[in-house]
């Protein structure tokens, strides 16, 4: 009969869980809570990792509120949460063409500009690369670029994108599993606009992106860093913060932008319209825009808080970093990857092609 | 001879195969090195970090609810359910069970996406509930079959027999069926809590604010958080399962040999 005693053990300790699943977030809030009064919450649909939490809570001392984060590590995953509805979001960090079709479906409060005074602080120099260079709807929050990441043992590279087709390199380099960033870097080769919907410039980057395939090791868009750090990868396309990260693990990592011009990646903060609490939304953007706030949070999330009050916080290794600050003439080249809309259908077709290419 | 030799080759490669991940993640997780690439000196590092990280933990004790009150209400409905399906015979039966049986072969996004869609339409907002809900639902087509299956080995003239002796129906129940059918429910619930504990798909799509399961927290760690984390938690739940099946077994084995 032992075997019953178990047994009901665990469902006595099955039945305890199930009364504390009553009362879930008060008795995270009887910890903390030293004054009577109910704490309003904000909930934060985030990327993982993506703020410092030390500062979460800080604001949720100074507006004595309590802040809930949840994540999602891919847009499609934001859009199809929100687009669903259902689940009451206040803040939202989609990036790039999903804040556009967000905007489009009507599914984003307008931003109320009196009660975001450190808007002011916003570099206008990445403000005006976004979508929405007035920032009705949003705020940029991070920027990060992806170049390439390679091992010093390469020696001086030629700064262009045509290295990802490297013979000598055939199975040791990446590219990103992400169907804008590789056909947008292979039209950047050639001069054109990662945006283009000319059929005949989508057609060149395609034969680019195939022979870059067949010189690759995979499509990684996760892992790669990794790879990298280990030497199992000597040349990566890669995004600037997980270069940067995996630089701490290998200082023989470098990293560069292609003279061509590159992606640059920008995400951003946005209220939703189902938002219970607009008010500590728009505090909570102002908040992460204080110029000391940015700059401590740009020092723990290594990608770029695009706010010009915190520049002059930030320690020289950092500013002098290209991988975490473009320098003026290579953000020149830079481009914003946009929601081409319908025409996202000659994407996947190239893109389709050239996964299927042997 | 040849034939003696290939079952080991085998078990030894479905052995290897099935441990040497764990035992990698298991080092990894004492790896000084983030990435976990090369050896860059042992540490606990990680679990100090681990210990300290509230969202992890949040993540984790609501995994343990929702997966602690799905699989109760899976055990208590997929029983009832086995039972009516057993006893009863006929066409809606027939159709029932195909109901039943249905959550077992339907892709998991399909019913994440129709229970969203569902929630939505009656205007549940998103959050424990919802996911509550939605395991208890896929959970109780396990329970029943598990259930059904034990059933099948169950002898119901020994029902009757009680019945003869002067048992009510409920004593006849609770004393000759309910001890018979308690492994199965034990072996159900088991596998609904485990199935619970380990769902991504559906759960992604029902949960609401405030309600991050461990499955989702570990997936949005992907892009900027910390492996060696999720190594480190990865190593306690393994120690942790280990001990429970190891506790389980020397109970059965002391039952066994009394």
């Amino acid at each position: 009969m032992r075997i019953w005693t178990v047994a009901l053990v665990l469902c006595l300790a099955l039945a305890g869980m199930h009364c504390r699943q009553g009362t879930p977030t008060a008795n995270d809030q009887s910890a903390e809570q030293s004054q009577p009064k109910e704490r309003p919450t904000l909930n934060v649909f985030i990327w993982s990792d993506y703020v410092d939490p030390a500062l979460v809570q800080a604001f949720e001392e100074k507006h004595f509120c309590k802040v809930n984060l949840n994540f999602f590590e891919s847009n499609e995953q934001l859009l199809a949460k929100i687009k669903a509805g259902g689940a009451a979001y206040d803040v939202l960090y989609p990036s790039g063409y999903a804040v556009q079709t967000l905007v489009k479906e009507d599914l984003l409060l307008p931003l109320d500009h009196a009660k975001i005074p450190n808007l002011a602080n916003v570099d206008r120099t990445y403000s005006n690369l976004i979508a929405d260079p007035a920032m009705k709807f949003s705020v940029p929050y991070m920027v990060s670029t992806t170049g390439i990441g390679y091992l010093a043992e390469l020696g001086d590279l030629e700064p262009s994108w045509a290295v990802l087709g490297d013979p000598k390199l055939k199975g040791r380099v990446t590219l990103l599993n992400d169907i804008r960033e590789v056909i947008g870097v292979a039209l950047k080769l050639h001069g054109y606009s990662l945006n283009t919907t000319d059929e005949a410039e989508l057609a060149k980057a395609r034969d680019t992106a195939i022979a870059w395939k067949r010189n690759a090791a995979r499509f990684d868009s996760t892992q790669y860093h990794y790879g990298l750090a280990g030497g199992e990868f000597k040349l990566v396309q890669g995004y600037s913060g997980d270069v940067l990260q995996s630089q701490k693990e290998n200082p023989e990592i470098r990293f560069m932008l292609p003279k061509e011009g590159f992606p640059l990646t920008c995400d951003e903060m946005a209220i939703a319209k189902t938002s219970r609490h607009p008010d500590l939304a728009h505090a909570w953007i102002n908040y992460f825009h204080d110029g000391g706030v940015a700059a401590r949070n740009t020092m723990f999330i290594k990608y770029l808080c695009p706010n010009t009050a915190s520049y002059e916080q930030l320690p020289a290794e950092v500013k002098n970093n290209p991988a975490v600050f473009p320098p003026a003439e290579a953000l020149a080249r830079a481009e914003i990857v946009r929601d081409v809309g319908a025409d996202l259908a000659a994407y996947t077709k190239v893109w389709d092609e050239i996964k299927a290419a042997q | 001879m040849k034939q003696e030799r290939w079952p080991g080759l085998i078990f030894a490669g479905v052995l290897l195969f099935f441990y040497v991940p764990m035992v990698v993640v298991v080092a990894n997780s004492f790896n000084a090195s983030r990435f976990g690439t090369r050896w860059q000196g042992f540490t606990f590092d990680w679990y100090a970090k681990l210990f300290a990280d509230r969202g992890i933990w949040d993540a984790f004790v609501n995994t343990l609810i929702v997966g602690g009150a799905a699989s109760l209400a899976a055990v208590v409905l997929g029983t009832l359910s086995a039972l009516c399906l057993h006893r009863a015979r006929g066409f809606l039966l027939r159709f029932k069970f195909g109901l039943v049986y249905l959550p077992l072969a339907v892709p998991d996004i399909l019913m994440g996406i129709s229970l969203l869609l569902m929630f939505v339409m009656v205007r549940v907002e998103l959050g424990f509930t919802t996911i509550i809900l939605a395991h208890g639902c896929f959970c109780t087509s396990y329970v029943a079959m598990v259930v059904l299956a034990r059933l099948q080995d169950f002898d119901f003239s020994t029902m009757e027999a009680a019945r003869d002796l002067g048992a009510s129906p409920v004593q006849a129940g609770l004393r000759v069926l309910f001890p018979q059918l308690a492994p199965g429910i034990f072996s159900g619930a088991l596998l609904a809590f485990s199935l619970s504990v380990d769902d991504y798909v559906i759960t992604f799509f029902v949960a609401g604010p405030g309600a991050t399961t461990l499955p989702l927290r570990v997936y949005s760690m992907i892009k900027h958080g910390a492996p060696p984390l999720i190594n480190a938690l990865s190593t306690l739940i393994l120690a942790a399962t280990f001990l429970l099946v190891g506790l389980a077994l020397r109970f059965r084995n002391k039952e066994h040999t009394p």
